[in-house]
C-alpha cells in the first residue's frame, strides 16, 4: 500500500494540487463569504483533473500489473482523496482564523468560519467521498457522473445547511448566535463532522474495495 | 518445467467470447500468439495476468497457481503492452524510481546496464522515447526485477523493420540461457518466422492449434489447382481462393492425397491465418 501511495503522490497527483489548497483556502480572506465554496474547490478542481489523469495516464492499468492487490489500489486512492481533503480544510481553516481576527465586527450572512461550520465542512466532504468514491470504483474509469452526483449532493447539502442557518432559530443559534461563544459545542461540532468523515469515508473504501474486484480492467 | 499453463479459460461477451483457450509455454522458450485484430489475444493476456474475470480456468506460472499466488507470480513476470504506455508526460527516471520499490529483487546495477545496452536515456520523458524504446524501457524494467516470464501483447506493432529486427534478437538473446521465457502476441507474422520456437494460433476466440513452430507449418499445405480439380477437394479444404488460373487453398497436410495431382506447397504463416479468418467469412 505504501508504494502505490508514494505513486499516487508522486506520480499520479499534479505538485499544482499541494498548492492550490492554499490559493482556494486564502478566498477566506474575502469578508462575509459563502465560505462552504472554499473547500468545494477541491471537489471541482482537483478531483476531476486526477481522476481525468488516471485515464490518460492508463492508471489502473499500470496499478493492476504492479505485484499488489486490488484492494490496496482502492485503499491508495481513497487515502489520497482524504489526504488532500484534509490539506485543504486544515488551510482553510487556518486562513479562517486570520479571516476572523482581521474582520473581528464583521456581520456574516453565511456561516463564520467557525468551528462548528468547519465540522460541517467534514461532513459535506464525508457526502461526497461516500458518493463518489463507490461509483467510481464501479467501472474503475468513468469519473463525470460519480462527479457531478457528489458535486449536487455537496451543493444541495450545503445550500440546506445554509438556508436553515437562516430560517431556523435554533440552528442560527448554534452557528451565527450565541452557540458561537459555546466553546464545547464548537469543539463537539467539530469533532463529530471529523468522526463522520473518518467513518463515512472508510465505508466509502469499503464499498469501492467491492465493486473494484469485480472490474474487468 | 512450464513457464506458463493455460487451461480452459472462458469468457463470453455481450459480442465475443474465449472458448476454452488451453496452452503450454516451456521454460526458456519463446512463444508467438497470433492471431488477426479482434481474435481475442489482448483478452487471453489480460486473463492470464487476471486483469479479466473469466468464467472458468485455470492459469499456473512456474507450476504455482496464479491467482492464489497473485502478487509473488507478479513479481516473476515482465510485462509490455504495445500502444498502452503510463505516465507518458513524466521522466524515465521518476517512473522508475517509483515501480522499483513495487519489487522484491530488484538490483540497480542490471537497470543501469540495461539502460546502457538499449541507449535509453533517463532523463527523457516517456513521451519522447520512440515506440520501440518505449518497449526497450519494459524490458529493462522487467529484466531488473528478475523477471522469468515476459507476457509482451504486440510489442512489435508499430515500429519500423529496423526496430522490430533488433528487437527480435533481444528477445532471442534473454531466452539463450534457458531461465527466460516469452509469451508474445503479433499479428506480423514475420517476427515469428524469425524468431518464435512454439506458435499458438487464436482465431475467433478458439485456439486452432498451438506447437512447435515447425510443427505448426507442417500441420498445413497449400494446394494450387485448376477450377476442376477444385471440386474434387472442395470439402477438405479449409478454405480457397479462386482467380483466373484456378484456386489457392488451405488443407490440412493430412488430409491431403498426393495422387489426385494438385500441386501442393508449405505455406507461411501469415497464409494460414489468411486462409482460417477467410474460413470463418464463408459463414458469415
Amino acid at each position: 500500500m505504501y508504494n502505490l501511495l508514494i505513486k499516487e503522490l508522486k506520480l499520479a497527483v499534479s505538485p499544482l494540487f499541494y498548492i492550490l489548497p492554499f490559493l482556494t483556502g486564502a478566498l477566506m480572506l474575502i469578508p462575509g463569504w459563502l465560505y462552504f465554496i472554499v473547500p468545494m474547490y477541491f471537489l471541482w478542481i482537483t478531483i476531476p483533473n486526477v481522476y481525468g489523469a488516471y485515464n490518460t495516464q492508463n492508471d489502473i492499468v499500470f496499478s493492476v500489473l504492479m505485484p499488489v492487490t486490488k484492494k490496496d489500489i482502492v485503499k491508495s486512492k481513497v487515502v489520497v482523496i482524504v489526504l488532500l481533503e484534509l490539506l485543504h480544510l486544515v488551510i482553510a481553516f487556518i486562513f479562517g482564523l486570520i479571516s476572523t481576527h482581521l474582520y473581528p465586527n464583521m456581520y456574516y450572512i453565511f456561516f463564520s468560519p467557525t468551528l462548528g461550520f468547519w465540522g460541517l465542512s467534514f461532513v459535506m466532504m464525508a457526502l461526497f467521498n461516500i458518493i463518489f468514491i463507490p461509483l467510481y470504483f464501479k467501472t474503475a474509469q468513468k469519473y463525470g457522473l460519480p462527479l457531478i452526483y457528489g458535486v449536487v449532493a455537496t451543493l444541495v447539502f450545503a445550500a440546506g445547511a445554509e438556508w436553515l442557518g437562516i430560517v431556523n432559530t435554533t440552528v442560527y443559534n448554534i452557528f451565527k448566535g450565541a452557540g458561537t461563544d459555546n466553546a464545547l459545542l464548537q469543539s463537539g461540532l467539530l469533532i463529530g463532522g471529523i468522526v463522520l468523515f473518518a467513518i463515512v469515508s472508510f465505508i466509502a473504501y469499503n464499498m469501492g474495495t467491492k465493486r473494484f474486484e469485480k472490474v474487468n480492467v | 518445467m512450464f513457464a506458463l499453463e493455460v487451461k480452459g479459460i472462458n469468457k463470453k461477451y455481450e459480442h465475443f467470447e474465449l472458448k476454452d483457450v488451453s496452452f503450454e509455454l516451456k521454460k526458456g522458450y519463446i512463444m508467438g500468439f497470433i492471431g488477426a485484430n479482434g481474435a481475442g489475444k489482448t483478452t487471453t493476456l489480460k486473463s492470464i495476468l487476471n486483469m479479466i474475470h473469466v468464467e472458468s480456468g485455470i492459469v499456473k506460472v512456474f507450476e504455482q497457481n496464479f491467482i492464489a499466488n497473485e502478487i509473488e507470480m507478479k513479481q516473476k513476470i515482465g510485462y509490455a503492452f504495445g500502444g498502452t504506455d503510463f505516465y507518458t508526460r513524466s521522466r524515465v527516471k521518476k517512473v522508475t524510481s517509483v515501480i522499483k520499490n513495487f519489487y522484491t529483487n530488484w538490483d540497480d546495477e542490471t537497470y543501469k546496464n540495461y539502460l546502457k545496452k538499449f541507449e535509453i536515456n533517463e532523463n527523457k520523458k516517456i513521451i519522447e522515447l520512440s515506440a520501440g524504446m518505449r518497449v526497450k524501457y519494459n524490458l529493462a524494467i522487467a529484466l531488473s526485477h528478475g523477471a522469468k516470464l515476459l507476457i509482451l501483447d504486440e510489442p512489435t506493432s508499430g515500429l519500423d523493420p529496423v526496430a522490430r529486427d533488433n528487437l527480435l534478437d533481444i528477445f532471442q538473446e534473454l531466452v539463450e540461457d534457458g531461465e527466460m521465457s516469452i509469451l508474445f502476441s503479433t499479428h506480423i507474422t514475420s517476427d515469428l518466422e524469425k524468431c518464435a520456437d512454439y506458435i499458438t494460433y487464436l482465431n475467433e476466440g478458439q485456439i486452432i492449434n498451438s506447437c512447435e513452430k515447425d510443427a505448426f507449418i507442417d500441420t498445413y499445405l497449400l494446394l494450387n489447382g485448376s477450377e476442376k480439380q477444385l471440386e474434387t477437394v472442395k470439402n477438405k479444404l479449409i478454405s480457397y481462393k479462386t482467380n483466373s488460373f484456378g484456386f489457392t487453398g488451405l488443407m490440412l497436410a493430412k488430409d491431403y492425397d498426393p495422387s489426385i495431382g494438385i500441386k501442393s506447397a508449405v505455406p507461411n504463416l501469415e497464409e494460414i491465418m489468411i486462409y482460417y479468418s477467410k474460413k470463418e467469412n464463408k459463414y458469415v
